[in-house]
């Protein structure tokens, strides 16, 4: 099952130099369970930072993020590192797959990092088949393209049965082909896993496919769409 | 283009520091060689002149003219031999020390008449030294004159003492020459005004060993010359001797090649033939030059591994480089630099560090060539003589060679990497190879080499101990066949570590958290990238404990053999006065010897314990009518003789003192070396009838302090052959019994720290005579200071040290840097939620893969190593014949510095790693990734 996330007056400041710089000033959003969600801006609008807090990546300087009702900012290390191991799946805007690992052992790690017990094979196969890629199972990654390997990415991200997917640019890298047919595993996603999914990208032709989008400009959230269409085919 | 040269330097400052330091002490090694050489031949080719100079008595280097010149040759050969005798110190490139001139009228045509009272039987001639009047002093009488002729005509001559006293012979004494006419046709009449001795024996001047002077009367060289050397006189026939003393202090190592062949051109000529003696020092040279080549080929050996690794070192560095700006390279290419532009640009970078190499590395040779001059054993150094270290072309040629080579390593590679570009970098990265020597089966092909010359050598042993015998240089096999063996079994291990890691995987696969099975995968794809530095760190162990095991191996046997040889700290046997005048008188007198008081050595602080040892080695028995056995007696107190000597029990079926206890309690015993035993049959208790009295044989040994069980010799046809030596042991009163009273050895026991000077300052001052001595100190320190002992120790020691420096250095860098390069990855893994120990728990896991694997195959390759090869490292380097056994000697606390450096240079490296993790920002390393 997927979470939701309701954030609340979040704001984040980076200190440079003697200058503080606010890069999020109060956001206010709430990310829907089991929904494909959109998060555009411009470069520099502060959606990697707003990603990077929601994956607990990075500590807000205040307000809160809560899952299932659960505050992120008040948990420890520790915690945070089980919950992003369990709960979250991660897919980044570099390719980030392990270089030393086949697709196959790259899916698997992600099972073991979560401590799923058991045998692995079946999972692992089958989301590598939800991707698309059954027949590159044993492929390096320098063996496959960038396309390809965001793919495995995205398996490795929702092998483990996380409740929430966070996908940084992933598409960023992509031509425009490539870049739609990662969308759209990424949407099948939270109907077939029942994940919610959160990307962030800058380009404006992938906007249709979420169901929710979610503007961010200068550090502030200026616009949230919900999109009808894909609303009724969700519910069909 | 010099701008991204600099550039990229300081991007990698830290590598370019580890290439600089790799250039460095490539330079430094390559040219300490020379140097040391250069500096340890002069000290040996002066060492040989002294030790012949001591031996004969005699200045070591002389080139002797003879010249007769009677009515036939006129005394224009006079001036002609003179000139020759001045030429030939430019000819053969020799420095004068000094040139003396003696020249006699002989004897036989000159007879002279006493006019004070008559002796029949002497002869004397009219003779002189050329300044002899500088080197002497008066004990009566006055020098002649300078006009060399007093105012009744009288030649005024001066004689030595020996002279007087022969031929009792007074100041004022005349004599006339009745055949001998000087230029007025008159007989030549000498008159004695000085009696002369050697005012300083030890001046040059009288070097040649004058003692033939005596019988001379000697007159003013100008008197001589203007009386017979300048105008013909017929009648009589003058000696002239010129001897050239050649300043041997001046005469460099390098030369003395071209000066034995350039002599013995010289000889040849038909102007020198008959006048020049054959000059002794060629022989002197002869032996010099051939331990000159062995010990030049064995130090050349010796470097090469260190040579070799400190170029696998700037390899591996290079690679890492080439590694790292791969990406710059293929960017550079893309944008339309040709190959030659690269390679040009990493050759103007290589040529920078190998400039620093050249220009710190030299003083820093010079600094290595002191290190080795001064081990005293392995990682110890004491300076009992500085050696004296040149500059010549040769060293600045090595350091230019070991430039260039440097050069060529750290650049070459660009030549390979600049094909690259952005295209097929990508398709690169996909594929996995072997390394190139594991195609080629390079590791079996060494090991096959390594394990022949093992098999070789033995099987040979014969071989090895007589080349050494004969001073040949080393078989070069022999020790490349040590170095190989640690190659080939390193890389063999090196091939199989993929093997084991995915053995272990295996095994352990299900059980595995994220951080073994990451690391595990690391190891098992990534594994190969790790080669260098992982045969590094092999190579850095194995050879590290070789050397080590050999160095002190070679060394401690060869002094426990010196030590056992000598058997005690001070042996010494005294000229004893005999009535042997006496008996030449009256046959019937019974030979008798005076002994010297043994109570004066009770007298010495610093001995602790001495002994009469009565020491024959000159005895023999006869076994049937027609064989002699020769046998070395000995006759011992033994209670003293246990207290002076010691021996290994392990050398003896029983222990040492037993058999000194059996020995006391049987007066009439006799033990005696095990050779009677193999050779006649005897078994304890056997009564033998060898002396005056019947003895019973109490017990065998095999090892008795001094006796050398076996002998080898090389005969004539330059063949080696074995003999076996025979000892009798007994104690001193049954010995008397047996021979009487005959001159006994004093052997004495120093306590600890006791210099042996005393001794020499006794025997100076009080004039003691002495027959022979043994002063153990100074045989050991002639061991420590051979050239060929001492090069071996300090070459293994430097090697050491070096690999030491390396290692901790290198391999630190080295692994940081690799690490670093992985950061990106270590950031996305800590997204993933891996705990910073788990990451930590990953590496060590890699560290254990890599790091501790090599140290444990480097610890089984060096292990198998010297077991293998040092024994034979030992009988080819052994300077003296090994008559104790073998033993391998490994220092624990060799061992430790060793592990404690590598052990050191790993904990250090994981304090880092640690401290990179702890510091690690996850959202600035995932950044990383999207530059």
């Amino acid at each position: 099952m997927g979470a939701t996330i309701k954030i609340e007056h979040l704001n984040r400041i980076f200190p440079v130099g003697n200058q503080q710089i606010q890069v999020l000033t109060d956001i206010n959003a709430v990310i829907p369970d089991s929904r494909f969600t959109i998060l555009r801006g411009r470069s520099g609008s502060g959606k990697t930072t707003l990603m990077n807090q929601i994956g607990a990546l990075d500590t807000p300087s205040s307000g809160s993020i809560l899952l299932d009702g659960k505050d992120l900012v008040t948990l420890s290390d520790r915690q945070k590192e089980d919950l992003r191991r369990k709960q979250f799946g991660f897919v980044f805007q570099a390719v980030s797959l392990i270089p030393t690992m086949t697709a196959f052992q790259n899916v698997e790690f992600a099972l073991r990092m979560a401590g799923v017990r058991g045998d692995y094979r079946h999972r692992v196969e089958e989301t590598l088949r939800m991707v698309g890629l059954a027949g590159r199972m044993n492929h390096m990654p320098a063996e496959m393209s960038g396309g390809e390997q965001q793919r495995v990415a995205i398996a490795r991200g929702i092998a483990h049965h996380p409740s929430i997917l966070l996908a940084d640019e992933p598409t960023a890298e992509l031509d425009s082909g490539m870049a739609a047919e990662v969308t759209r595993i990424l949407k099948e996603m939270t109907r077939k896993e029942h994940v919610t999914v959160l990307m962030t990208t800058h380009d404006v032709g992938l906007m249709d496919a979420g169901d929710v989008v979610i503007e961010l400009q200068g550090g502030r959230i200026v616009d949230v769409k919900e999109n009808e269409s894909n609303k009724l085919d969700v519910l069909s | 283009m010099f701008g991204i040269g600099f550039q990229k330097i300081w991007n990698q400052k830290w590598l370019f520091f580890c290439m600089l330091l790799g250039s460095i002490l490539l330079v430094a090694t390559a040219c300490s060689f020379p140097m040391y050489r250069n500096a340890v031949f002069n000290r040996m080719l002066q060492d040989e002149m002294e030790a012949a100079w001591e031996e004969s008595g005699k200045w070591p280097m002389i080139l002797e003219y003879t010249i007769s010149v009677g009515d036939k040759e006129g005394v224009g050969a006079v001036a002609s031999g003179e000139k020759l005798a001045k030429n030939a110190y430019t000819e053969l490139g020799l420095t004068e020390s000094e040139t003396l001139y003696y020249y006699a009228i002989s004897s036989s045509d000159a007879v002279p008449e006493l006019e004070r009272k008559r002796i029949d039987d002497i002869s004397l001639r009219v003779s002189f030294i050329g300044s002899l009047e500088d080197h002497v002093e008066l004990i009566d009488g006055e020098m002649y004159s300078e006009a060399g002729v007093d105012a009744d005509g009288y030649l005024e001559a001066i004689i030595d003492e020996q002279c007087m006293l022969t031929n009792n012979i007074i100041i004022g004494d005349t004599f006339i020459f009745g055949e001998l006419h000087d230029e007025n046709g008159d007989p030549v009449r000498v008159k004695i005004v000085g009696i002369y001795k050697k005012s300083d024996i030890t001046e040059t001047f009288w070097q040649k060993g004058m003692s033939m002077y005596t019988n001379n009367l000697m007159i003013r060289e100008s008197t001589f010359r203007q009386k017979f050397a300048t105008t013909s006189l017929p009648g009589f026939t003058m000696v002239c001797r010129i001897y050239d003393l050649v300043d041997f202090t001046a005469l460099d190592a390098s030369e003395v090649k071209d000066l034995v062949s350039n002599t013995e051109e010289y000889q040849k000529r038909s102007s020198i033939r008959a006048l020049m003696k054959e000059p002794e020092y060629t022989a002197t040279l002869q032996s010099y030059l051939s331990r000159e080549s062995r010990i030049n080929t064995t130090l050349f050996i010796l470097q090469v591994p260190i040579l070799l690794l400190l170029c696998a070192f700037l390899l591996m560095i290079s690679n890492q480089v080439y590694e790292l700006e791969k990406n710059d390279i293929s960017v550079l290419k893309s944008r339309g630099a040709s190959r030659t532009q690269i390679f040009l640009l990493y050759l103007m970078q290589s040529s920078v560090m190998s400039l620093g190499g050249f220009i710190i590395g030299i003083p820093l040779g010079n600094i290595f060539c002191r290190i080795l001059g001064s081990a005293s054993n392995f990682l110890e150094f004491k300076v009992r003589r500085a050696l004296k270290v040149q500059m010549n072309g040769e060293v600045i040629g090595f350091a230019i060679g070991a430039a260039i080579i440097a050069i060529a390593i750290m650049s070459i590679p660009a030549l390979k990497h600049s094909k690259v570009t952005i295209v097929n970098l990508k398709s690169q990265k996909v594929q996995k190879r072997h390394s190139w020597w594991e195609i080629c089966f390079l590791d079996l092909i060494f090991l096959g080499i390594s394990i022949y010359g093992y098999y070789n050598y033995s099987h040979n042993t014969d071989a090895l101990i007589e080349s050494a015998l004969k001073n040949e240089a080393l078989d070069p096999l022999l020790y490349i066949s040590s170095t190989l063996f640690i190659l080939g079994a390193g890389m063999l291990l090196l091939r199989l570590q993929p093997l084991m890691v995915r053995i272990i995987y295996l095994l352990r696969k299900r059980w595995c958290g994220p951080a073994s099975y990451a690391s595990f995968l690391e190891a098992m794809r990534n594994g190969r990238k790790q080669q260098y530095i992982m045969l590094f760190m092999i190579l850095t162990v194995s050879l590290g404990m070789f050397d080590a095991v050999s160095a002190r191996t070679i060394l401690q046997n060869t002094r426990a053999n010196t030590a056992y040889l000598d058997a005690t700290d001070l042996r010494v046997a005294e000229l004893w006065e005999n009535n042997s005048n006496a008996v030449a008188i009256d046959p019937s007198v019974e030979f008798t010897y005076y002994e010297p008081d043994f109570s004066r050595y009770a007298d010495f602080d610093e001995v602790e314990t001495f002994t009469k040892v009565y020491y024959d080695d000159t005895g023999y028995i006869q076994v049937d009518r027609r064989e002699r056995i020769y046998v070395t007696v000995m006759g011992i107190h033994t209670k003293e003789f246990g207290q002076i000597t010691e021996l290994d029990d392990d050398l003896l079926d029983e222990p040492y003192h037993q058999y000194l206890n059996e020995l006391a309690a049987t007066p009439n015993g006799i033990l005696m070396s095990s050779a009677f035993k193999d050779r006649f049959k005897y078994k304890v208790g056997d009564t033998v009838n060898y002396g005056s009295k019947p003895s019973v044989i109490i017990g065998f040994f095999d090892y008795w302090p001094t006796y050398v069980p076996e002998g080898r010799a090389v005969d004539e046809n330059n063949e080696t052959y074995t003999y076996q030596n025979y000892m009798v042991v007994m104690n001193y009163a049954f010995c008397y019994e047996m021979f009487g009273l005959k001159p006994y050895q004093v052997w004495m026991k120093l306590k600890d720290g006791a210099d042996t000077g005393f001794f020499y300052r006794w025997v100076a001052n009080e004039g003691i005579r002495l027959n022979s001595y043994v002063d153990r100190t100074e045989d050991l320190e002639d061991v420590t200071e051979d050239p060929l002992l001492q090069g071996m120790n300090g070459v293994l020691t430097m090697s050491f040290i070096v690999m030491l420096i390396l290692c901790a250095v290198g391999y630190l860098i080295y692994w940081i840097l690799s690490i670093r390069s992985r950061e990106m990855m270590l950031g996305v893994l800590r997204a993933f939620g891996m705990h910073k120990g788990e990451l930590l728990h990953m590496l060590i896991n890699e560290q254990i893969f890599s790091g501790l694997y090599s140290i444990l195959s480097g610890v089984i390759v060096g292990n198998l190593a010297y077991r293998l090869y040092v024994p034979m490292l030992q009988m080819a380097y052994s300077t003296t014949n090994q008559v104790l056994p073998m033993e391998l000697i490994t220092s624990t606390g060799d061992m430790v510095r060793l592990y404690s450096v590598v052990t050191l240079t790993m904990v250090v490296c994981l304090g880092v790693l640690a401290m990179l993790i702890f510091r690690l920002n996850i959202t600035k390393a995932l950044k990383l990734g999207e530059e």
